[in-house]
């Protein structure tokens, strides 16, 4: 690198003329966001190969008709309510994390502390809710990976995913609602699959900093700073589910 | 801002620890209890009830409305929502409305590639639904049943 330096007028060195930050941001947190830039580039391609594979289907399942159910109710008409409690859970355990990086930046070890076990707690319920679904998707109503591929499927295994105005078109052309059944459940256990995976992997993350914390090894080095990059990957964790549940649920 | 260093005595920090470069990052405050500590906190629980609102309100309109009014307005409605929590999220939660301005574009400027990605999509998604719908193979296949 060049020796001179940019003199202003005011014999201030230029921001860009190094020896500090000039977004006063450090290398890893710089770092975290253009992962995050990464990752969220990688989850667009996959909702909007989604969106584009639903837009070329004469017909698609409805969400209304297909996510109805909830635990310990049976097949009761209650459409979006799960996932609803999904959603606040996972707002809910942003807030937690968010506050274990403000306690963070008070170097206040018992609150970051405490707000991680929370933010574990809230990720823990999120993958539980999840695995019901599955669970009940591929139990109930047969659906995985390749499910729905069968010519010989009986149109009353994929009839109940539609919603009424497309019974019609429905029984007049079940093999077209069949294969976009396949499509739906395809794209539908990929994407939370892949995002249920940045949940899992945040868990993890979140379990490793609060044994950090409590070993006091960030009050020795001085700074909470891994609990906020820890804290950016959580929050895009929550950032994605957002636009999944509009993807998948909402529209 | 940060201190002024001259080159030579930051040397060390470049290949341990950089923190000390950033006064963002070390724990620039003392007091959790204090006045602009217990205002951050508010500030964070107003933005969770925030983003808890709109669920509800997404939510009821997907239960209730989403059948009986124009599709193309639902939508509207639906992606209107979803990028004002987005906005929520990353301002606040992800404290990037914190950080200096050139950085917030650094980070957001590749975002713009989605408007080329959702335009070329659909225009491919409308190919095929013209493809799957009226193209002479397809007639051909549904007249061989």
């Amino acid at each position: 690198m060049s020796q001179t330096t940019v003199v202003t007028a005011a014999n201030e060195p230029s921001i860009w003329g190094g020896g500090r930050s000039p977004y006063n941001v450090s290398y890893g947190k710089m770092m975290t966001w253009f992962f995050l830039l990464s990752d969220a580039l990688t989850f667009g391609a996959f909702l909007i190969a989604y969106g584009t594979t639903r837009f070329f289907s004469a017909v698609w399942p409805d969400a209304n008709q297909v996510f109805k159910a909830f635990p310990f109710l049976g097949e009761h008409e209650v459409p979006l309510l799960f996932v609803s409690l999904m959603t606040f859970i996972l707002i809910m355990s942003s807030v937690t994390m968010v506050l274990a990086v403000h306690a963070g930046h008070y170097g206040d070890k018992k609150n970051v502390a405490k707000w991680l076990l929370w933010t574990i707690i809230g990720g823990i319920c999120f993958l539980s809710c999840q695995a019901w679904e599955w669970t009940h998707l591929h139990g109930e109503c047969g659906a995985l990976w390749g499910a729905f591929t069968d010519v010989n499927t009986p149109v009353e295994e994929y009839r109940h995913f539609f919603g009424h105005k497309s019974l019609a078109f429905v029984d007049a052309h079940p093999l077209v609602a069949m294969q976009s059944s396949h499509n739906f459940f395809n794209y539908f256990f990929t994407i939370t699959g892949f995002h249920g995976g940045h949940v899992t992997s945040g868990v993890i993350f979140n379990i490793l900093i609060l044994v950090n914390t409590v070993n006091g090894v960030y009050e020795r080095r001085g700074h909470y700073e891994m609990v906020e990059k820890i804290g950016l990957y959580w929050h895009f964790v929550d950032l994605v589910w957002v636009f999944v549940f509009t993807c998948f649920y909402l529209l | 801002m940060s201190a002024h260093h001259n080159n030579d005595s930051i040397q060390h920090l470049y290949e341990g620890d950089q923190s000390k470069l950033y006064s963002g990052v070390l724990q620039h405050h003392t007091d959790i209890n204090s006045t602009e500590s217990k205002n951050q906190v508010s500030r964070i629980w107003k933005i969770f009830w925030i983003l808890l609102a709109i669920t509800v309100v997404e939510v009821i309109m997907g239960m209730f409305f989403s059948h009986s009014m124009p599709k193309g307005l639902v939508n509207f409605f639906f992606l209107g929502l979803t990028i004002l929590k987005a906005g929520y999220i990353v301002a606040v939660f992800m404290h990037l409305g914190d950080e200096f301005k050139g950085f917030i574009v650094t980070v957001l400027i590749p975002l713009v590639l989605f408007v080329w990605f959702i335009i070329a999509f659909l225009a491919d998604g409308g190919f095929w639904l013209h493809m799957n719908s009226e193209s002479p193979a397809r007639q051909h296949i549904e007249a061989e049943k």
